[in-house]
């Protein structure tokens, strides 16, 4: 393991205040990392469908309805790899916005998860940002760590903190002072496809219980069918691939730092340690050894593998309740036989908790987004139009918008959209919802750091590309990244 | 001097807004880029912290083992991709230079590649070379030539080859337009003297039609350099400079270290390294075109 000392960070220069800041943070790092234990998904079943909102009447509290204004807006939005019916959601999110306050003048932009950072970074360095950002959980402490960002809490746009999942207020809190709020939080959960487990001997209604059944599943699927086992993913600057092998990396008990245990300080580097570096070679053996893993999962992310899945070539993944709809929407585009064929896996699609470590530990992202305003010198023309931006957040916030927004494959971010009529209707309509809500228990947020987005998005898939394409071993992979952690948080 | 510029003062007044644009989008970046090159701008604070740290930034970029991996993979790629590219292109020019039933057709179809998207040919090609699923991969097993799908992007080894061949795809067609206008200003009496002369289609080639075309082929040459030094769009789209970037060229690391790591000092650095090899490519560049001009001339 590899220990950096705080003193050595501020001799090194001026980036140690960011993490004398976070260690500063004191309330936020001792709160546990998500407190979430009662919500099973019996307890959800039994919420759901028990309130009802007027959100047009909540927002007009806090931006009156007739307000004229203006208001820039970015978001990461829709991308391929999700379904119709998320898209459509969006669609009726802007065309309520815009009828429920007819005097804003909107002007929205959609980005995907893996170019919204990029870009709004380099319209940051040109003053050129919008008023009001949505942006995924790893960005919200790098932006407010810097000072982009304006204080905003839920009680600004009409809600409470307490409404929100904790892990995700975390993530959303740097030095005490909260920047934004949380739209939608989700964990993930096992996906398998039970007549490739039939046709391979695997018992078709189990998932495998640990990460090294797993490796020996895919293996015998391979060995056995010729089709990829496990959906691997380990491209560089895409969201997707930390999603899927930070829970294997803490489920072996590793971890970039400390995040997985209860009260993290985010001090000690444990990329480099023997757990992490078991779960790296849990990789290697399905990548290199077994060869029981799409070979292009170095160039993929998991938009590839969804319609691998559906063509019956790939056995095993974790995805989002999300697929099940991706998997309908793609059978009704196929054609000729093979639209049997993708009903054929649609039915044989069944959903589990993601597997265990060794040590019996199961873990999964606490993933999600975040909204939230911008200060004015960032802004193009220098201005933010407060109400508007408040107007804007009160709604995706509100307990119908942040269900209806996360209908397919997330959770609301406002806890009180389980409570909501949409939520009964979604526990109907969305199969295999009450797996994922098992997960959350699970959820681990990601370091609540300004430097977790590279270390997220570039560090880990590069230490994963390492050992997998043979540049590095295993563990001279896991001590690379280990450094190049080191480095980061040292300011280098 | 100032009375030089008095007396062509309307000469001055013609130019000066297109100077005055170009000092605001070209020397003002190139100023601050370079200026930008000799601060430290750590990835946690914004630009405006950024410190003063002279050479450091240079300093650094030559003595890593990263610079040096990408400076060779920029220089396979962009001699790979000129020489091949240029080569294809004057021979699919020197072909279409004679008359033939559908030369028409076939310079068009030739072009294609040229004038597609290039971030559409990306992904096509991308799926073209896929690991698991790629037509190149279910065309050699379907055929038996092959077990399975060969790796093209997903192996270190290959995938710099397998972009290289993506950006000779795309960039042979413009050495073709270039070398196919250069063909025509090969004087047919000399060829035909030549013929006279006894000389074989080789010695007509050789002596006659290639030295008339040495300016045209360097002028080719230096701007399909240029424009694989500063390539960006297939390798990043394809492959994002990966696996374990082996297909990380000069500007695909710069945009990498700026913007997805915020290294806005190192990154700098490196553009002014870029900058200075490319304005010497450009020197070449302008000579050889002075050159036509004075041949041009003196013809």
């Amino acid at each position: 393991m590899t220990r950096f000392t705080l003193g050595g960070a501020v001799l090194r220069g001026t980036v140690s205040t960011a993490l004398i800041a976070s260690l500063m943070s004191a309330p936020a790092l001792a709160a546990p990392p998500v407190d979430l234990s009662k919500w099973s998904p019996e307890y959800v079943r039994s919420i759901a469908g028990t309130q009802e909102f007027d959100t047009a009447a909540d927002c007009a509290k806090v931006t009156p309805l007739d307000y004229k204004g203006r208001l820039t807006f970015w978001y990461q939005g829709v991308f391929e790899g999700d379904p119709d019916l998320l898209r459509q959601y969006y669609k009726d999110f802007f065309e309520t916005f815009r009828k429920t306050y007819p005097n804003i003048q909107l002007e929205e932009q959609a980005l995907t998860y893996n170019d919204l950072l990029d870009k709004f970074r380099t319209a940051l360095l040109g003053n050129a940002a919008p008023m009001a950002v949505r942006l995924q959980i790893l960005g919200g402490t790098e932006f407010a760590s810097k000072g982009y960002l304006q204080p905003l809490k839920p009680e600004d746009v009409g809600y409470s903190t307490d409404d929100f999942w904790p892990g995700a207020m975390k993530a959303v809190t740097w030095d005490g002072v909260t920047y934004g709020i949380p739209t939608n939080n989700e964990t993930m959960a096992f996906i398998w496809n039970a007549d490739i487990f039939k046709r391979a001997g695997l018992d078709p209604d189990k998932a495998p219980a640990t990460w090294d059944d797993v490796v020996k599943y895919s293996k015998q699927i391979h060995d056995k069918l010729g089709i990829a086992g496990y959906g691997l993913v380990a491209r560089k600057n895409a969201g997707n691939t930390p999603y899927r092998f930070m829970p294997q990396l803490w489920a072996y008990g590793g971890g970039v730092f400390d995040e997985a245990k209860a009260n993290p300080t985010y001090q000690q580097i444990e990329l480099d340690s023997p757990q992490s570096k078991a779960a790296l070679q849990a990789s290697y053996d399905m990548y290199v050894r077994d060869k029981s893993v799409p070979v292009s999962a170095l160039t993929n992310q998991q938009a590839d593998n969804q319609p691998l899945f559906l063509a019956g070539q790939l056995g095993m993944m974790i995805s989002h309740p999300s697929d099940y709809n991706v998997m309908l929407d793609l059978q009704k585009k196929a054609t000729g036989t093979d639209k049997d064929k993708a009903q054929t896996v649609i039915d044989n699609m069944r959903y589990g908790l993601i597997p265990t470590g060794p040590d019996g530990k199961r873990a999964v992202v606490f993933g999600g987004s975040n909204i939230h305003i911008l200060k004015p010198e960032y802004v193009e023309g220098g201005k933010v139009d407060e109400p508007a931006a408040k107007a804007i957040i009160c709604m995706w916030t509100s307990p119908e918008w942040s269900l209806k927004m996360a209908y397919a494959g997330s959770n609301p971010g406002n806890l009180n959209g389980f409570k909501t009529k949409w939520m009964k209707e979604r526990l109907d309509k969305i199969k295999f919802l009450d797996v994922t809500t098992s997960m959350l228990p699970y959820g681990i947020p990601f370091p609540a750091l300004p430097q977790s987005p590279e270390i997220m998005n570039i560090i880990i898939p590069d230490m994963l590309q390492n050992a997998l394409t043979g540049a590095m071993t295993v563990d001279q992979a896991a001590d690379d990244a280990a450094k190049k952690v080191k480095d980061l948080m040292g300011g280098l | 001097m100032l009375r030089k510029i008095w007396e062509h003062r309307a000469d001055y007044a013609y130019v000066l807004p297109a100077i005055a644009v170009m000092l605001v989008v070209i020397a003002y970046p190139i100023y601050y880029t370079i200026e930008l090159s000799f601060f430290n701008t750590p990835p946690g604070l914004q630009l405006r912290d950024k410190t003063f740290i002279g050479f450091n930034n240079y300093t650094a970029i030559l003595t890593s083992a990263v610079f040096w991996k990408v400076t060779w993979n920029t220089l396979i790629w962009t001699v790979g991709s000129t020489v091949i590219s240029f080569v294809l292109g004057f021979a699919a020019a020197l072909a279409l230079h004679r008359d033939f039933f559908g030369r028409g057709v076939l310079r068009a179809i030739l072009i294609i590649p040229w004038v597609i998207s290039a971030v559409a040919a990306s992904y096509i090609w991308k799926w073209i070379y896929h690991s698991d699923f790629g037509i190149i991969g279910a065309v050699l097993v379907g055929l038996g030539l092959a077990d399975r799908p060969p790796n093209f992007i997903d192996s270190v080894s290959t995938v710099l080859p397998s972009l290289i061949v993506v950006n000779i795809w795309r960039e042979f067609p413009f050495a073709m337009i270039m070398m196919m206008a250069g063909l025509q200003t090969v004087p047919e009496q000399l060829l035909r003297a030549a013929k006279v002369d006894g000389a074989n289609a080789w010695q007509r080639f050789w002596h006659v039609t290639f030295p008339h075309l040495s300016n045209v082929s360097t002028v080719t040459i230096l701007l399909l350099a240029v424009a694989n030094f500063n390539s960006f769009i297939i390798p990043w789209i394809m492959t994002g400079g990966g696996p374990s970037n082996a297909s990380h060229i000069w500007i695909t690391h710069i945009y990498e270290l700026a913007f997805g790591r915020q290294r806005w000092g190192v990154a700098s650095a490196y553009s002014v390294l870029l900058f200075i090899i490319l304005m010497t490519l450009g020197y070449f560049y302008v000579r050889a075109l002075s050159g036509n001009d004075r041949k041009d001339g003196g013809a």
